[in-house]
């Protein structure tokens, strides 16, 4: 059964074209990741499906509840940690997840234990009644998502929840999204790092420019771009006619420049690297540096949209 | 059930910041304080404590032929054998210690000496013909009168009783010369009965005055009659009640706007908690710290600089009335800003000026005309409204006239709250 079931959802703001038919369908007890630069029209999915912004046009069902029809079913079935933390920074961790567990209508002995157990989860219980505006960055997402887990949601909306933050509690949060898969909770995680996705993901869906470019599972998402090998690399200097010659090459898929860096898909970069070399000592241009990569979502993107991720 | 979640949570945040507890209640009665300590002497013996005036008198007074100022018919019992003694006795008089430091000189010159070198403010020189002159039935009896040109107070209340004095004894020796003249020599024994007829009238009509005076200027029912300081602080500690209960009004209802900054407000509306719960918990916030602020302020007030605030339904009826009106402001001022940032900046405008305006009633209360323009102008603004009802119940205005006020008011407040209501609910659709 789906958790979620997306149908062709449109939103605009003002001349801008937020989201523009997006459809996706993620199973449950899955992570599903929304992959795309900043800008993409991840957040304003993920609101449409959090029911925070009434689509234009098209619909979703999450647990069977159409986010048009039933907001407030929605709602009860989800969790949501926002991109920014937020939470009452003058309150205690725990009388922050105590009025968060009162809005999910959690009460008396069930919500007492519920924090305590939410405040174990997240490895804050000897800091329960500490206030928030004094603890780390890291600290304050681990409360964030806490919040989320409250009332036990069938399904988790993560909009990004290790933006700015320390590598250890990145991979705290990592560690804490699977745990959450293996307690059965199906999980929407959006980000623009694609080794969060790679890593996470059962499903990615890729954005760019309020669409979808492609969905599917890792090993899918690959296949796109024919499992081809990525070269960045860097030269003495720029020459359109190398650039020919390289095109010209058996093998060679895709050439783009970027900020002084060329890229080159390949489908063997073993076999492609020494008639690269061969052509560019005949053109008289030195390779100062090089990047090979195996097939990846970065590469995938690059071949949709013909850029790359992190830009 | 979630509506008072949200305002507890916000009253709780409201109660743990510093600069918000220090406005609300620190602050206003930090300033009746200051006005306290001030003029905290009043409360003391219920007056002003005036340094005693310096008089040095130089009595030259010879007598009269006919002189017989007895105790019998002077007024307070007093012996004297001439006019000047008289004189001397009176402000010497136990009545008059607390105010006149009396010193006689030996002579006119030795008088005017002491007050040159400023060690008396006052003197008065009686000449050896007073009592003659006074007795001679065309005569005319004048004393001396010699102060240091820098002072006033003091030189004045000397000549204040001096005057009281000599109209008096004016009085006295008109009536004797109108006996005199009319009167057989045979009845001539009357005129001691003249001169007690004419003080038992002249001290009459002098009651009288003075209770017509007092009328006037304490119209207050009250034990705060007693009491000039609590009268004087009750309109300062009420206009600074009301001024900052506007200004939680505001800040509290400013909780919205940062919420929204905040993100918390986003993601409450992301819970299964219907808009108008998340909304009427925020304004329901406002209402219970304003009036918790009003109650503390009032009560605080009461035991600390004995002000009397009036009967306890009228001070329920005007504390409900600033309630409303400060929550209600606060709310609709907010719906027109676009963040917490602009806030800052309309904030100190609109409280200051609608806050002044509302309070010119009590700046003039001193001055009738500009009291009477004030009263006008203030009743512009909700807080000149308050600041009305504030007076109504102090002077005991009858509770019909109050609910009036409060009536206005409350159409303030729901004017207020609705247009508020409408802009955030519009805002967060």
């Amino acid at each position: 059964m789906n958790a979620i079931e997306v149908r062709d959802l449109h939103k605009t703001f003002g001349e801008v074209k937020a989201v523009q038919g997006v459809s996706f369908e993620i199973r449950q007890g899955e992570i599903f990741s929304l992959l795309g630069p900043n800008g993409a029209g991840k957040t304003t999915t993920i609101s449409m499906l959090a029911t925070l912004l009434r689509p234009d046009q098209g619909d979703a069902l999450v647990m069977g509840k159409s986010i048009r029809s039933d907001p407030m079913g929605v709602k009860a079935v989800l969790g949501i940690v926002p991109q920014e933390i937020a939470l009452y920074e003058d309150l205690s961790a725990r009388e922050n997840l105590t009025f968060w567990g009162k809005m999910y209508n959690l009460r008396g002995v069930a919500l007492k234990q519920r924090v305590s157990e939410v405040l174990e989860i997240i490895g804050l219980t000897d800091r329960a009644n500490g206030r928030v505006s004094k603890f780390s960055g890291g600290m304050k997402r681990r409360v964030n998502i806490g919040v989320a887990l409250l009332h036990k949601p069938k399904v988790i909306y993560m909009d990004e929840p290790t933006v700015g933050i320390d590598p250890q509690s990145r991979r705290n949060i990592l560690d804490s999204v699977v745990a959450l898969k293996n307690q059965g909770m199906t999980v929407l995680y959006t980000t623009h790092y694609m080794e969060e996705a790679q890593e996470l993901s059962d499903h990615i869906a890729i954005m760019d420019h309020g669409k979808l470019m492609a969905c599917g599972t890792h090993a899918e998402l690959v296949k796109i771009v024919g499992e081809m090998h990525r070269i960045d690399l860097t030269t003495s200097a720029e020459s359109d006619s190398l650039l020919e010659a390289w095109r010209a090459i058996p093998g060679v898929q895709h050439i783009s420049s970027q900020d002084g860096t060329l890229t080159v898909l390949v489908d063997d970069s073993n076999l492609r690297l020494p008639p690269l070399f061969e052509t560019a000592n005949t053109q008289q241009v030195r390779i100062t540096s090089i990047d090979i990569q195996e097939p990846n979502l970065e590469a995938v993107f690059l071949h949709l949209t013909g850029r790359a991720l992190r830009d | 059930m979630k509506l008072l979640d949200i305002a507890i949570k916000d009253l709780l945040r409201s109660y743990r910041s510093t600069i918000g507890l220090v406005f609300m209640f620190v602050v206003p009665l930090l300033v009746t304080g200051m006005f306290y300590f001030m003029f905290g002497n009043i409360a003391g013996d219920g007056g002003f404590s005036i340094p005693a005036v310096k008089v040095v008198i130089a009595d030259l007074d010879e007598g009269g032929p006919s002189m017989q100022a007895g105790a019998e018919n002077i007024p307070g019992g007093i012996k004297a054998d001439t006019l000047g003694e008289l004189i001397v006795e009176v402000l010497r008089s136990e009545d008059l210690a607390s105010l006149l430091e009396v010193s006689l000189a030996p002579d006119a010159a030795s008088a005017r000496l002491t007050v040159d070198s400023q060690q008396a403010h006052v003197a008065i020189i009686i000449p050896p013909d007073f009592s003659r002159q006074f007795a001679d039935q065309y005569g005319k009896a004048s004393v001396e009168y010699y102060q240091d040109p820098t002072l006033t107070i003091g030189p004045s209340i000397v000549k204040s009783i001096m005057n009281q004095f000599m109209d008096r004894i004016s009085g006295i020796k008109i009536a004797v010369d109108v006996a005199l003249d009319q009167m057989d020599t045979s009845q001539y024994a009357l005129i001691g009965e003249v001169i007690e007829r004419f003080l038992d009238t002249s001290e009459t009509q002098t009651e009288d005055l003075s209770q017509a005076l007092l009328e006037v200027r304490s119209p207050v029912q009250s034990q705060q009659e007693d009491d000039p300081l609590a009268r004087m602080l009750g309109p300062i500690m009420g206009g600074m009640m009301i001024f900052f209960a506007f200004y939680t009004g505001t800040a509290t209802a400013e909780s919205i706007l940062r919420e929204e900054e905040e993100r918390t407000l986003p993601r409450l509306f992301t819970t299964p908690t219907p808009q108008s719960t998340i909304l009427g918990g925020k304004f329901l916030s406002v209402f219970l710290t304003v009036a918790i602020q009003i109650a503390v302020l009032l009560t605080a007030a009461h035991l600390l600089f004995r002000i009397e605030w009036g009967q306890p339904a009228a001070v329920a009826l005007m504390a409900a009335g600033v309630v409303f009106s400060a929550a209600s402001f606060g709310i609709f001022i907010n719906s027109m800003l676009r963040d917490s940032k602009q806030g800052s900046v309309i904030f100190g405008g609109v409280l200051t000026l609608s806050g002044m305006i509302g309070m010119i009633s009590i700046f003039a209360m001193n001055s009738p005309t500009a009291a009477r323009l004030g009263d006008t102008v203030s009743l512009l603004v909700p807080q000149g409204w308050a600041v009305r009802g504030l007076m109504m119940s102090m002077n005991s205005s009858p509770l019909p006239e109050l609910s009036i006020n409060f009536l206005v008011m409350l159409g303030w407040s729901a004017a207020f709250f609705v247009i508020g209501v409408w802009r955030f609910n519009r805002r967060y659709a």
